[in-house]
């Protein structure tokens, strides 16, 4: 079995838009929101949404962890960040989110010392090999990559490695969902689940979607065929009148995730009372903080940080991206003012933003013609 | 050792900060401090954390991200391709 090409045959993928198109009611309009950002980039990068029906709307969700980093957060990271003490370690999309008063690869151009990592094990080994240096590394990211951050300082506790520091901004899925469902601006159909959270989470913690709220959910892998069989499994729930958690995904998601990963994250982490997300607001029991088992490590506890909520840009319109209020190409700075290049809002800086994979892949052109 | 991880941030193929972006690699060997050299499909080599897996072998296929493998999802038959 492959685990890719076969997942990518344009004739395969004939087959489902047909059977999509065979299964819709024409009068009907659906909308499908897509939770997570690998499967926006997916869509837009494989052109999944030329396939479909137009009265079947794919609506871009809130998961990707740094287009909803709120602007204040990056405030706090460049304040940290220029300590003369510190090395501040960090993934590369956030170099470049701007804050208030600039990014951290600005501030890297101003003196401070910045180091993209790829791993928070590459921050424990800069940690390593500069005993005399705080080594503070910037933790974002869901439940995917929060395992990492478990792990790299269950490992420097063993160790007793004491200048290795974590600026926490993890964040967790279900909640933010659960904010969207209780949204009055917005309808939705049915969702594509994330794939790779649900690999250290399982499908049972989106049960509560079909069961409270009467939409169905499919968990999908992030290849074209994945994200479209997923589609057209939503569809196929609301043409028989079911609503359930559907996996798709089975050749990598456990339906009970991975439990050593679970104990990892309930070990290290707890959940913070509300954590601030770009344009949802703030959302209870939605944030990670370090354990007070794990209270050594916390950034925000060894060094004074401004702390201050910092509205967005006016002219950006991120949360109503973020919410799928709107589509990227609607905002008024979209392609103009904020690119990819030049962003001004966190959903043009990653690659996985709904602006950005819009922006990258001419998408903005085609919908210009449309409107 | 991050080749492979180099290679998954960037525009075609995602950025391994985003939400759920994963790599498949294959286990190649063993690394220093306890991690696990892998390969991608074009065999750039990759240390990895395989805490959270059992019974990892060479040959293995694994999800991984952020440099930890997350699950394993086949042995040695399996492509990455």
């Amino acid at each position: 079995m492959k685990f890719v090409d076969e997942f990518r045959d344009a004739d395969l993928g004939r087959v489902l838009a047909a059977q999509i198109v065979a299964t819709v009611e024409p009068g009907r309009h659906y909308k499908v929101m897509e939770v997570c950002g690998g499967h926006t980039h997916t869509i837009y990068k494989y052109g999944v949404d030329d396939l479909l029906p137009t009265n079947v709307e794919l609506v871009h969700g809130p998961g990707c962890p740094v287009c909803v980093i709120p602007m204040g957060r990056v405030d706090d990271a460049i304040s940290v960040a220029r300590r003369p003490e510190v090395i501040f370690t960090c993934f590369g999309d956030m170099l470049r989110v701007p804050g208030s008063n600039g990014t951290l690869l600005e501030a890297k151009a101003e003196g401070a010392d910045v180091r993209m990592v790829y791993s928070p094990l590459d921050a424990l080994r800069i940690a390593r090999q500069n005993p005399g240096r705080d080594v503070v590394f910037f933790a974002i990211g869901f439940e995917t990559t929060a395992p990492s951050t478990a792990l790299t300082l269950m490992r420097a506790r063993a160790e007793g490695i004491a200048n290795f520091f974590c600026f926490c901004n993890h964040v967790t899925i279900v909640p933010p969902l659960r904010a969207l469902l209780e949204s009055p601006d917005l309808r939705l159909d049915g969702f594509i689940g994330p794939g790779h959270v649900s690999t250290v989470v399982g499908a049972r913690p989106f049960e509560f979607i079909p069961k409270d709220y009467g939409k169905p959910v499919v968990i999908s892998g992030f290849e074209p065929l994945d994200v479209l069989q997923s589609v057209y499994m939503v569809l196929c729930q609301l043409a028989q009148g079911r609503c359930e958690v559907e996996n798709q995904y089975t050749r990598v998601v456990p339906y009970d995730g991975n439990p050593r990963a679970l104990q990892a994250l309930s070990e290290v982490f707890e959940l913070r009372p509300h954590f601030e997300w770009r344009g949802l607001g703030f959302i209870s029991q939605s944030g990670l903080r370090l354990s007070s088992a794990y209270g050594a490590f916390d950034a925000e506890l060894r060094y004074t940080v401004p702390g201050i909520r910092v509205a967005d840009p006016k002219a950006c319109q991120c949360g109503e991206v973020l919410k799928g209020v709107i589509k990227p190409w609607e905002c008024k700075v979209f392609g103009t003012a904020c690119t990819p290049e030049r962003p001004i809002g966190t959903c043009m800086v990653s690659s996985e933003g709904a602006c950005a994979a819009y922006y990258n892949y001419g998408r903005f052109a085609r919908e210009r013609q449309v409107v | 050792m991050s080749q492979a991880r180099e290679a998954a941030c960037d525009r075609d193929r995602g950025c391994i900060t985003c939400s759920d972006e994963g790599v498949l690699l294959r286990v190649v060997g063993s690394g220093i401090d306890g991690l696990t050299v892998c390969a991608d499909a074009e065999g750039r080599l990759a240390e990895v954390n395989v805490d959270l897996i059992d019974g990892v072998a060479e040959g293995d296929v694994l999800l991984v991200h952020a440099g930890v493998a997350l699950v394993r999802v086949g042995g040695p038959e399996k492509s990455l391709a």
